[in-house]
């Protein structure tokens, strides 16, 4: 069993001061194994405290990020899913499912995790899942100002995926809960 | 003990019997290994998983119990072991907000896997470094698992105390004698293979569901008897023909008998679920007194007299007991500033799994378990205050009776240490090649000296007396006995033994009338002490000397001193001129006076010069003291003498010749000391006397003979100081010499405790300096010193005791010659002593 956290689009400081409270009390050290994040963190402060969550940190470029090392893509395999990260704003039209799809296939990944809407969504699509956490401090997008803040927790054992999703609506932590069962077929083309 | 004590762990175990229900209902008795090759199921049994194997309780009963504590433990994991993944209802997601992996409610089922995870990091981290020498079965994937499912599942049915590092090692062995338990079953099974499945396929496959394994079924014909009437059919036909225990091992086994393969008593299926059940019960004591869990609190239990968390206590009690049994031991530790949990702590909490290999330990375990558990109903009823909680079942006192063995074990070597760093160092790397069954057998002898001491522990003074007493009321006639068999005994000193016996008497009388109360425990440990001579001491010597000692302080005192000085007499005899011989043994028979005059005969012999300027400073230094300067002078003189010329360290025979003489005369020297000295206590038993007040009373009021003994004891006593100054650790001996004086003083101290730390200072001083270099001699001396040590309790065997102690100390100071010369020398003393 394997919990991975999945966030983006932090910005700050420029769009929001921080994470909101209740999203930080939630966020405790030692029970997460891996954070993925999508990118536009902006600044150092927020890695670093990434880190002091989880120490295995995946991040990917965003356009805003002063951080200029991370990748533009990262893929990584977790148990027996084979994850892919990209910020999104690469692909267009933004948040464009089957845009997204072709780059999922591109990366050759069961579970693509996208950013830059600042909206959360998840499709199931052609055996696989494009998942966009959303934006985790609520920051206002380039689309929307209607933001909410939302991250997602992926809980990764064996074949089967647990998407928790966490949405902060008027103060209150919202959690949905997506089950995602790989086929057996799809792992042993693997 | 009042019964308010012994609640806590009884409430804590009814909240566990409630579970076990019938399990445990029934008191364990320990059957004396009903199972002798089925360790496990012994330890079942013994632990109260299982009900005693009594003639009442069949094999059924057996099967039943199994069953009963299995269904238990599986309940129990069924309900504490989470999974969030598993699907429970799938009620679509019934309270997401509460039950997601981030939850901060510690009752979801997240908090509690969470919990449940960190749980087991900190056991894991335990169980990976295992018994790394039985690592191919420890260390395995399986055998780690179903550790680790136990200590959690124990941890959580236990919030209150949680994983404390060592339970993982009280668990292992227990695990493993099921496990073994398990393999000898394989192994008769494939023995009588043939025997048994065959008939099974023949008879039965028709008439049982084949969903059974067939692992477990052994015996046709039982099956077959089974099935009509239960376990009845186990002496019929081929099993007849069988060994009785393969056949038990054949009904504990089988398939099809009551509870069906539940209820398999040795079932590998199973070792899990059994494993946990004697883990509970071994932590929680099964409503015994002695619950492991409790060493793992910090929190005293709850009714405990002392307030100290029970591990502490235990700890003390250790000390308590050590203290009645070897003494000068005890203050060795006490001195050094060695607390007893320092090591104690580890001893007890698994239970001496880290001092003994695992064979070993399975071997001390089969003891401790035998050991009856229950609390014994007469300290339910007595109401001293500070009685130790270990000491209320046989298995307690077993426990601390170990650990005393133990400290004894390694006691010349613990005496050797100077530094509390290096004799915790030795506490705490027990000697592997340890004779478990020597080590077995004497706590065996300190159990039952714990379980009748425990009562003492209030009123450790009154006891004290008490014992001695009444050992003087046992040995009576043995030493009447002895003394007349040996025709040596001079008429001369015969109305000094008339006096010393008319002292003690007043005395006895006067604690008699104090302790009326304890009487009655005087019969149980009148035996006990005559059973522990007979066992401890090797050198029968030294027994009727001490019970003479006891009895007629006088005369055994005079006895032993003549023996020495004969001996002595004959050392010089040997080495010098033969006429001294004769000289010598005229004037032993005489009076105590010749023997300053031979003294100096002797000391012309040796060393004139050395002798008078000795002479001076002796006289200088005790006349203000004593009146009869002259006597007093003259002997310490001789010593001295003695001591320069083995300062010179002359070599070989002439060395050893003053070896022995030291020894003999510092042995009858020493011994009247703490002689003298008791009497002087008994009649003024008041605490905290100065030896030196007390010496001078009585030189003043006693007649020459008197003044004799004082000035001998006083010689003792600047004989250890010159001893000890001349190895240049005068502040040390002299300290520990002031304490050891204060302490024969104090009512409360015991007399043995003096005798052995009279006798050992000078041990201790020697061995500081000369340690290692002769250790093995050393070793074996002090091994015969510590069967010795048995007999200090009635005073036993001072002199001889004496004698090794100071022979020794000298032998590892010289040369190995000398060495083996005295050692010659002094198997002769102890022959001429056993000749008295």
């Amino acid at each position: 069993m394997v919990l991975v956290l999945a966030l983006g689009d932090l910005h700050v400081p420029h769009r929001a001061a921080d994470l909101p409270a209740k999203f930080k009390s939630m966020l405790v050290p030692g029970k997460i194994q891996h954070i993925i994040c999508t990118g536009n963190l902006c600044i150092k402060e927020v890695h670093d405290y990434l880190k002091t969550l989880c120490p295995d940190l995946h991040i990917t470029r965003g356009e805003y990020d002063e951080e200029t090392k991370y990748p533009e893509t990262k893929t990584l395999t977790i148990g027996q899913f084979k994850l892919g990260l990209c910020h999104g704003h690469q692909v267009v039209p933004w948040g464009d499912l089957d845009s997204l799809a072709m780059l999922q296939r591109q990366l050759d990944v069961d579970i693509l995790v996208t950013g830059h809407t600042h909206q959360f969504t998840a499709y199931k699509h052609e055996g696989g899942v494009v998942i966009n956490p959303g934006s985790a401090t609520g920051a206002y997008s380039s689309i929307t100002y209607d933001v909410n803040p939302s991250f997602v927790l992926m809980d990764i054992d064996g074949l089967r995926v647990v998407v928790y999703v966490y949405e902060l609506i008027d103060g209150e932590v919202k959690v949905d809960k997506i089950d995602f069962k790989k086929t057996s077929s799809n792992s042993s083309a693997h | 003990m009042p019964p308010a004590l012994l609640d806590p762990p009884l409430s804590k175990t009814s909240s566990v019997s409630s579970l076990i229900s019938g399990t445990i209902s029934q008191e364990p008795v320990p059957e004396n290994r009903l199972f002798d090759d089925l360790r496990g199921l012994q330890w079942r049994i013994n632990l109260g998983v299982l009900p005693s194997s009594s003639s009442s309780t069949s094999v059924d009963d057996l099967r039943r119990a199994t069953a009963n504590s299995r269904r238990r433990y599986a309940s129990l994991r069924g309900r504490l072991l989470v999974d969030p993944h598993v699907p429970k209802d799938e009620s679509s997601s019934p309270n997401l907000v509460m039950d997601n992996p981030l939850s901060q409610n510690p009752n979801s089922t997240w908090g509690r896997f969470f919990h449940n995870a960190e749980l087991e990091r900190m056991v894991d981290q335990d169980l990976s470094r295992l018994y790394p020498e039985h690592g191919n079965y420890f260390q395995t994937k399986g055998c780690q698992g179903i550790l680790r499912r136990i200590l959690l599942l124990w941890c959580l049915r236990h919030p209150d105390c949680g994983y404390r590092q060592g339970m993982h090692e009280l668990l292992a062995p227990l695990l493993y004698v099921l496990q073994v338990d398990v393999e000898r079953l394989a192994e008769v099974r494939k023995l009588y293979e043939d025997h048994f499945t065959d008939r099974f396929d023949g008879l039965f496959c028709q008439e049982n569901d084949l969903s059974y394994s067939f692992d477990f079924k052994k015996s046709s014909d039982l099956t077959d008897d089974e099935i009509g009437s239960h376990g009845k059919g186990m002496k019929i036909k081929s099993l007849d023909e069988l060994d009785p225990k393969i056949q038990t091992i054949v009904l504990l086994s089988d398939a099809y008998g009551v509870e069906g393969e539940l209820g398999i008593v040795l079932s590998e299926k199973f070792i899990e679920h059994d494993a946990y059940c004697m883990f509970e019960a071994l932590m929680n004591g099964a409503h015994g007194s002695v619950a492991m869990a409790d060493f793992f609190s910090y929190s005293p239990v709850a009714g405990s007299h002392t307030g100290l968390p029970p591990v502490i206590e235990a700890s003390a009690a250790l000390y308590h007991l050590l203290s009645h049994v070897d003494s000068s031991l005890y203050s060795h530790l006490v001195d050094l500033g060695v607390e007893p949990q320092y090591f104690a702590l580890r001893w007890l909490r698994v239970l001496f799994g880290r001092e003994f290999s695992l064979d070993n330990l399975l071997i001390v375990w089969d003891e401790i378990f035998l050991s009856d558990n229950s609390k014994m109903e007469k300290h339910a009823e007595d109401n001293t205050d500070t009685c130790f909680r270990i000491f209320h079942s046989s298995r307690g006192a077993f426990i601390s009776a170990i650990a005393v063995a133990m400290l004894l074990h390694i006691r010349s070597s613990l005496l050797a240490t100077e530094n509390p760093t290096t004799c915790l160092q030795r506490l705490l790397s027990f000697p592997e090649n340890t004779n478990i069954k020597k080590l077995i057998e004497k706590a065996k002898s300190l159990q039952t000296l714990a379980l009748s001491t425990e009562i003492s522990s209030s009123t450790p003074a009154l006891v004290e007396y008490n014992n001695k007493g009444k050992s003087v009321i046992t040995r009576s006639v043995t030493t009447i006995a002895c003394e007349s068999g040996s025709p040596k005994t001079p008429k001369s000193l015969l109305p000094d033994n008339s006096y010393w016996e008319e002292k003690w008497r007043v005395v006895h009388s006067a604690e008699e009338l104090k302790q009326d109360g304890v009487e009655k425990q005087v019969p149980s440990q009148k035996k006990r002490w005559t059973e522990k001579v007979k066992l401890s001491l090797k050198r029968t010597v030294s027994e009727p000397s001490s019970s003479t000692i006891k009895n007629g302080k006088k005369e055994s005192k005079t006895s032993v001193k003549r023996s020495l000085l004969e001996d002595l007499s004959k050392e010089l005899g040997s080495e010098e001129d033969i006429e001294n011989l004769g000289c010598h043994e005229t004037l032993c028979q005489q009076d105590n006076h010749s023997l300053a005059v031979e003294a100096e005969q002797q000391d012309d012999d040796s060393d004139v010069s050395n002798n008078y300027g000795a002479d001076d400073r002796c006289l200088s230094r005790n006349t203000g003291s004593e009146e009869n300067s002259f006597n007093l002078a003259s002997p310490p003189n001789e010593f001295k003498d003695h001591e320069n010329v083995s300062q010179k360290s002359s070599v070989g025979s002439n060395l050893s010749l003053d070896v022995i003489n030291e020894i003999s005369y510092s042995s009858p020297i020493d011994s009247p000391l703490p002689i003298s000295d008791h009497p002087e206590n008994n009649l003024s038993p008041v605490a905290g006397r100065n030896n030196d007040s007390t010496g001078n009373s009585a030189t003043l009021s006693r007649n020459i003979k008197l003044n004799k003994f004082q000035w001998l004891w006083k010689f003792g006593r600047n004989n250890g100081e010159l001893m000890s100054e001349k190895r240049g650790l005068a502040s040390e001996a002299v300290k520990q010499t002031n304490k050891y004086n204060d302490q024969s003083n104090t009512a409360s101290s015991s007399t043995a405790g003096d005798l052995c730390s009279s006798v050992n200072f000078n041990g201790d001083s020697a061995d500081q300096n000369v340690m290692g270099t002769l250790k093995n001699i050393g070793q074996s001396m002090l091994e015969h010193i510590q069967v010795i040590e048995y007999a200090f309790q009635q005073e036993c065997g001072q002199g001889t005791s004496l004698d090794n102690n100071t022979s020794k100390n000298v032998l590892v100071g010289k040369g190995q010659v000398t060495a083996m010369s005295a050692l010659k020398e002094l198997r002769k003393i102890s022959n001429l002593l056993s000749e008295m």
